[in-house]
């Protein structure tokens, strides 16, 4: 007879620590499943200069190919040839993914920014897609309440498109981000710090950033948010939580009362299945992983009535940006420019309101700019000439590195852009994998357009020296694709009408009172903010949403 | 009440530079009721990271000091150490030849044997053209001359020249091999990166500040 939970959590990412700390401080026993390794950060998170690693942090030539990730950092990344995906023909797609304890928490980039109403009730205001099914008055007091917890550093700045939060204090600007804020603020735009999970100061018993610039490494002290260091302490300490690693979940069991009965995982090297029983399942996998879950656990997909599941994938449009230097730093001192790796972020300031409303697209996006001293001159291969000349430019150029990128410029949804079981590609434990449908329109083409113009505006208002060859091209040639930002959304989108979509405003599946999905899969669009903070404050509220139900309260 | 001593340490580590005497204050502090967990993955994570930057930057490990080149046949590999010299000439900081260079690319090479033979074969067919071009045979003066010619296409899209593959796949290389190592990254450019902190430093000049 297979053991019994209160809750399953499948996955240990943002959503999925969050979701197992909250409910086993509420006195559930719960039962997380990861299906990648434990990480030790201790052990396991590889600051070395890049002189001490034997192959400078490339990996030996080819090895890591079948890895995301660099010699640094990728055993907390994803095993490509353990988990493939396959792509349709017109599909240009990069799934980034993190198959360990912590998932993409342990290397993200921090970003913390709140949606605002103009987002949420984007449909309403310019006739496209879907309005979502909480407004920013729903989900302030789960703002409020992730961000007291995980700590975020910013200003306040009081704009209706970026809604402030409970902040501490912002980290100082460096260089190259003084000069792009003076530039912004003659363009007449605004500017501020990112909104960074990392702290400034002790926070939570956690200590503040010691500058280090090694976050997509691992953070070996926790003064980024991640769920090893973060969410699981609070979880473990409680004794209401079981962690089991290398457990690849495999599919959803339901019982005969359309419920869901619990699910069956993998024990990733024996191959052995094994079934767990609980009274409530919340898959927080990550958004695709989550809906290919659902997709394998019943036929035409589980919890799938409306017929919306699978579609309507979504990812913020990338690509585009422009890097070189800033004239007025060139020949300078070298700094600690890289320590914290931010940035400043200039919030979206088209299409928020009628008085700015564009003819020519809808939607917006966000923009980031640093600049100064980098590990690695990435520029020098490419910079012509050779001998003292030339590494003099460099070190020159070294300190004065700068360059603007898009932060979440806002994808259209549309039914088209959809994920499936693939009929012939399994994983290495069997599973059948995803396949993925995914093109652009053209207002996601002129969204990255616009922002092009933009960002080459604001670098020569900065004074800035493009790199040549350094414009990337908005469209990559290869079929007009544009890029993504591992900020995928959709596929499970919340309605508030069961026709509509796939889950609830506390991402309830419609169909299935005890099963919750908790990532980004809610998402009716995306918005033009980091997604990570939004999936939290939605697991939290989705959280309180099955405390109420599992007391018997009818909500 | 232990917060209000922690701040005090805090300030403290605002007038701190090295991770010696960061350490030690934690060591101190961390005796301090309440502290212990604060301090506890600090100290765990500084005992296992060489975040020191500067002069206080590890040593790089001998790995290429007394290395036997295994890739390179020895006229090739005389040849490339001094293509990669006139490239990154050692000036009043370092350059290719206290990096070891050349054996980095050796190293790097003989070991793509497994995964990568395609970057074996690209690297034969260079030092070939290097040969043909008359590079191994020149004196160290009509190697200079070479490499100035061979760089041309680099600056002029009109110029071309039959061993400017070489020479660009060398310079990659080369340029890799220099800034990863300690004489390029820590000597020649002073990063500043992978170090411990009190305090990030924010940009204190007025003229960053207007555009």
């Amino acid at each position: 007879m297979a053991k019994s939970y209160d809750v399953i959590v499948v996955g240990s990412g943002a959503c999925g620590g969050w979701a197992a700390m909250e409910l086993s401080k509420a006195g559930m026993k719960v039962l997380m499943l990861e299906a990648g390794s434990h990480i030790d950060p201790a052990k396991d998170f590889q600051h070395r200069f890049l002189y001490q690693m034997e192959y400078r942090g490339q990996g030996k030539p080819g090895l890591l190919r079948r890895y995301a990730g660099s010699e640094r950092n990728y055993r907390i990344m994803i095993d490509n040839e353990e988990n493939p995906y396959t792509t349709s023909p017109e599909t240009v797609y990069r799934w980034g993914r993190s198959r360990v304890l912590g998932g993409r928490t342990l290397h993200w980039s921090r970003a913390s920014d709140r949606m605002a109403d103009y987002e949420f009730k984007a449909a309403s205001r310019d006739g496209y897609g879907m309005d979502w099914a909480v407004s920013y008055a729903d989900l302030t007091p789960y703002y409020d309440r992730v961000e007291s917890f995980i700590g975020v550093s910013a200003a306040m700045e009081g704009l209706p498109q970026f809604p402030d939060g409970v902040f501490l204090p912002p980290m100082p600007l460096n260089c190259a981000e003084a000069i792009f804020t003076a530039a912004c603020k003659s363009l007449g735009w605004r500017s501020t710090h990112r909104r960074l999970a990392q702290l400034t100061r002790m926070h939570n018993n956690r200590p503040p950033c010691h500058y280090c610039g090694n976050c997509s490494n691992g953070c070996d002290v926790g003064a980024m948010f991640n769920t090893v260091a973060v969410t699981l302490p609070p979880a473990l300490k409680t004794g209401n939580l079981e962690v089991r690693t290398d457990s690849v979940v495999a599919r959803v069991r339901m019982n005969n009362e359309n419920r869901a009965q619990g699910v069956t995982y993998i024990e990733r090297y024996s191959m052995k299945p094994v079934d767990v029983d609980s009274k409530y399942v919340i898959l927080a996998a990550s958004t695709l992983e989550n809906t290919r879950l659902l997709l394998l656990s019943a036929k035409g997909g589980l919890a799938n009535s409306s017929g919306t599941l699978g579609h309507y994938m979504m990812d913020q449009v990338g690509g585009g940006g422009v890097s070189g230097i800033l004239p007025k730093l060139k020949g300078g001192p070298s700094r600690l420019d890289d320590g914290k790796a931010a940035g400043i972020t200039i919030p979206n300031f088209q299409n928020i309101d009628k008085k700015t409303e564009r003819k020519d697209f809808i939607r917006g996006y966000v923009m980031n700019a640093t600049g100064g001293q980098t590990e690695y001159p990435q520029f020098a291969a490419s910079l012509p000439g050779y001998g003292s000349e030339w590494k003099k430019e460099v070190k020159s150029r070294y300190v004065a590195q700068a360059r603007v990128w898009i932060a979440g410029g806002e994808m259209l949804a549309r039914k088209e852009n959809f994920v499936e079981l693939d009929p012939e590609v399994k994983d290495h434990w069997g599973i059948p994998v995803l396949k993925i449908h995914f093109t652009h329109c053209d207002n996601d083409r002129k969204i990255i357009a616009d922002f092009q113009q933009k960002a080459e505006e604001l670098f020569r208002k900065a004074g800035g020296e493009v790199m040549p060859g350094s414009v990337r091209r908005s469209e990559s040639g290869r079929r007009g694709a544009l890029g993504g930002s591992i900020h995928e959304v959709g596929t499970a989108r919340m309605s508030a009408d069961p026709k509509d979509g796939v889950l609830n405003s506390f991402c309830q599946t419609h169909d299935i009172a005890n099963l919750y999905v908790f990532g980004g899969n809610a998402f009716p669009s995306t918005g033009d903010k980091h997604p990570t903070l939004t999936m939290m404050a939605l697991s939290a509220r989705g959280c309180d949403h099955l405390i109420e139900q599992a007391k018997g309260k009818k909500v | 009440m232990s917060h209000f001593r922690l701040k005090r340490c805090y300030i403290v580590f605002d007038m701190l530079a090295t991770r010696r005497e960061l350490l030690d204050l934690a060591l101190r502090a961390a005796a301090l009721p309440g502290a212990a967990e604060f301090f506890s993955a600090w100290l765990k994570a500084a005992g296992g990271h060489p975040h020191a930057s500067g002069s206080n930057a590890p040593p790089e490990p001998p790995l290429l000091r007394n290395y036997k080149p295994k890739f390179f046949q020895p006229e090739d590999f005389e040849a490339l150490q001094s293509f990669t010299e006139i490239l990154i000439p050692t000036d009043d900081t370092p350059g290719a030849r206290e990096a070891h260079c050349a054996h980095y690319i050796d190293f790097v090479l003989q070991a793509a044997a497994e995964y990568a033979p395609q970057m074996q074969t690209q690297w034969r067919d260079a030092m070939s053209a290097l040969r043909q071009v008359g590079f191994h045979a020149a004196t160290a003066q009509g190697r200079a001359a070479l490499v100035e010619a061979m760089s041309k296409p680099e600056r002029d899209p009109s110029a071309s020249h039959p061993a400017y593959p070489a020479y660009r796949l060398i310079k990659q290389q080369n340029t890799f091999a220099f800034y990863t190592s300690r004489a390029g990254m820590i000597e020649a450019l002073d990063y500043k990166g992978n170090s411990y902190n009190a305090t990030f430093p924010a940009c204190n000049h007025p003229e960053h500040h207007v555009v």
